[in-house]
């Protein structure tokens, strides 16, 4: 996915926090998503009750402590990983608006109160 | 005339934060736009940068004051559970519970069922694209302009960000108003 060099700064730290951004959003939609399918896992989200992160905020601790480490750690790897290299954007920035989309689409009711059970 | 401590809360919640966020999201996106003029000398991209920076830096750390406060603080208060004993179908007994509120009410429900369920996950999309936003403009400064590729990926990404953000200001006036946290 390397590009050619330009007269600017190599592409790849941003490339890296544009990507992790996408997996945070799609890390949350799947949660919100899980967290509707599984009675163990609405349980297993309960950071509050588990961990003590925000007292009566049930499964949503979970879900943005989980999307928020998913951001930090993606951006993190991927930023010493991209480092100094200069990579193909269009194809970075679709991988990141597509994994956005499904993430904002997982946090839309109708959608993912299709995996609820019946 | 007082405020409860809920009350002011809610208020540096969704008015200040909210309004801080609208003036960032205004002066990051005059400065994105700006970018974008074919004839723009040096000078002028250096004079636009500090603006950009600061509209685009400002913009996300109010994205993250914003839902961390509103979840971690405003929620719990919103979805707090009567006690036992209090009549869960009468809505005259769940004032101090908006959530069992508006359930217990079929024509508020849908404020919680979709309003809040979309508003409460929605809104921490906010801070992960105004971050990227932030610090694409913050690395590239000045040669962002010669970078029409990550320019237009930057203005994309700033414009979800206030979309996930407006989606859930939005709801959060239209629910605080149907069953305000007091």
């Amino acid at each position: 996915m390397t590009a050619p060099q330009t007269d600017t700064k190599p592409n790849g730290p941003v490339a890296a926090v544009f990507v992790a951004t996408g997996i945070a959003s799609l890390v949350l939609g799947l949660f919100v998503t899980l967290n509707e399918m599984s009675p163990d896992i609405n349980n297993f989200l309960k950071f509050d009750a588990a961990y003590g992160i925000g007292s009566g905020v049930g499964p949503l601790s979970g879900k943005v402590v989980l999307a928020t480490i998913a951001f930090i750690v993606s951006w993190v790897v991927l930023h010493i990983m991209w480092r100094g290299k200069e990579l193909d954007f269009r194809k970075v920035f679709t991988a990141s608006l597509i994994l956005v989309g499904l993430g904002f689409a997982l946090t839309f009711p109708p959608i993912f109160l299709l995996f609820e059970p019946a | 005339m007082e405020l409860t401590e809920r009350e002011i809360y809610t208020v540096l919640h969704g008015l200040i934060l909210g309004t801080f966020f609208l003036l960032a999201f205004g002066g990051g996106m005059a400065g994105l736009w700006s970018l974008r003029g074919k004839l723009l000398t040096e000078e002028g991209v250096q004079e636009r940068t500090p603006r950009l920076l600061i509209g685009t830096g400002v913009m996300a750390i109010v994205a993250w004051l914003t839902v961390i406060t509103g979840t971690f603080i405003a929620y719990p208060w919103y979805r707090a559970t009567p006690p036992e004993g209090v009549d869960r179908t009468d809505p005259g007994a769940l004032i101090d519970f908006p959530r069992y509120l508006l359930l217990a009410q079929e024509k508020t429900a849908g404020w919680h069922e979709f309003g809040m369920e979309w508003k409460e996950h929605v809104a921490w999309l906010a801070p992960f694209l105004a971050t990227a936003v932030a610090f694409a403009v913050a690395y590239y400064g000045v040669q962002l302009i010669r970078r029409r590729d990550i320019l237009r990926a930057v203005t994309i990404f700033f414009v979800l960000a206030f979309v996930a953000a407006g989606i859930a200001g939005l709801f959060g006036a239209f629910i605080t108003k149907a069953a305000p946290v007091a």
